[in-house]
């Protein structure tokens, strides 16, 4: 790498490209990627000419700051809803505290009946959760 | 250097969903609907209506309020926000292609209130929806 610097290197464009990359790289390694957990989830999701519905009920405490401060315990509620058909985003959220308690989602999408369709969520702690359901 | 990595992360991995917590951490704290709205989309002027909003005119319980959205604009993006809890914002969509608007999820409410719903139109345009409805017990309080 450092050869191909010195050979081509005219407006030092490829020493900065080198050093984008392997800022990217040590971002990826340094920022350890948790693993999603499997949990219960209950979820629905039927096909019906063509479109397919979901509905998915999450229990979760869901404790927004002045809830947690009442019972005096740790904030928590989930910050990010994801649902994925084969890694094709079909559905994403961005939540914040004031979503009920045991949230439940319900959305629709264009899909077909056999596929298994994957929710994850992430809470405040930034840990996530998962569950798998075939589409009836 | 971190906020540099940092954008570097979501420009890479991020490219066909916006992640507005990291990128308006702002909007989460705003106590009011406007200034949710400006830390979001900036200053704009949304057309009313085009969105069916339910919601029940009288919730009963504050903890658990259903509320259904569904349109046939082709969106980007749809954000809920209410002005009776302390913070406004509630929920940020990122609608993907394959997905149909008919959306229902479950807020709760500390007092009667407004709940404002803005969808960000592939077109560009912004449209708004708002409806009032009544809590008779309070959902915040746990």
């Amino acid at each position: 790498m450092l050869l191909l610097v010195d050979v081509k290197d005219k407006g030092g464009i490829m020493k900065k490209i080198i050093l984008i990359f392997s800022l990217l790289t040590i971002s990826v390694f340094s920022l350890d990627i948790v693993e999603p957990t499997k949990v219960k989830i209950k979820i629905k999701a039927k096909e019906n000419n063509g479109i397919v519905k979901v509905k998915a009920a999450i229990s979760h405490e869901m404790l927004s700051y002045d809830q947690a401060k009442k019972k005096g315990k740790k904030v928590n509620f989930i910050t990010h809803i994801q649902a994925f058909v084969k890694e094709n985003l079909v559905y994403d959220v961005y939540t914040s505290q004031f979503f009920s308690k045991n949230p439940f989602i319900k959305f629709k999408f264009v899909g077909k009946k056999g596929s298994k369709i994957k929710i994850i969520y992430t809470d405040l702690k930034g840990q996530s959760f998962y569950d798998i359901k075939k589409i009836k | 250097m971190k906020k540099i990595i940092l954008v570097l992360f979501i420009l890479v991995f991020n490219l066909n969903a916006k992640n507005y917590r990291l990128e308006n951490p702002d909007a989460w704290s705003a106590k009011n609907v406007e200034s949710a709205i400006e830390s979001i989309y900036g200053k704009i002027e949304p057309i009313e209506g085009k969105i069916k909003l339910k919601a029940p005119k009288v919730a009963s319980n504050g903890s658990s309020i259903p509320i259904f959205i569904k349109t046939s604009i082709k969106a980007k993006s749809i954000a809920i926000f209410q002005d009776a809890n302390p913070e406004s914002t509630v929920a940020i969509f990122n609608i993907q292609k394959d997905q149909i608007i008919d959306l229902s999820i479950k807020i709760k409410m500390k007092k009667s209130g407004n709940i404002y719903v803005l969808l960000e139109g592939l077109d560009g345009k912004f449209y708004s929806k708002e409806i009032y409805l009544d809590v008779a017990i309070g959902g915040c309080e746990g």
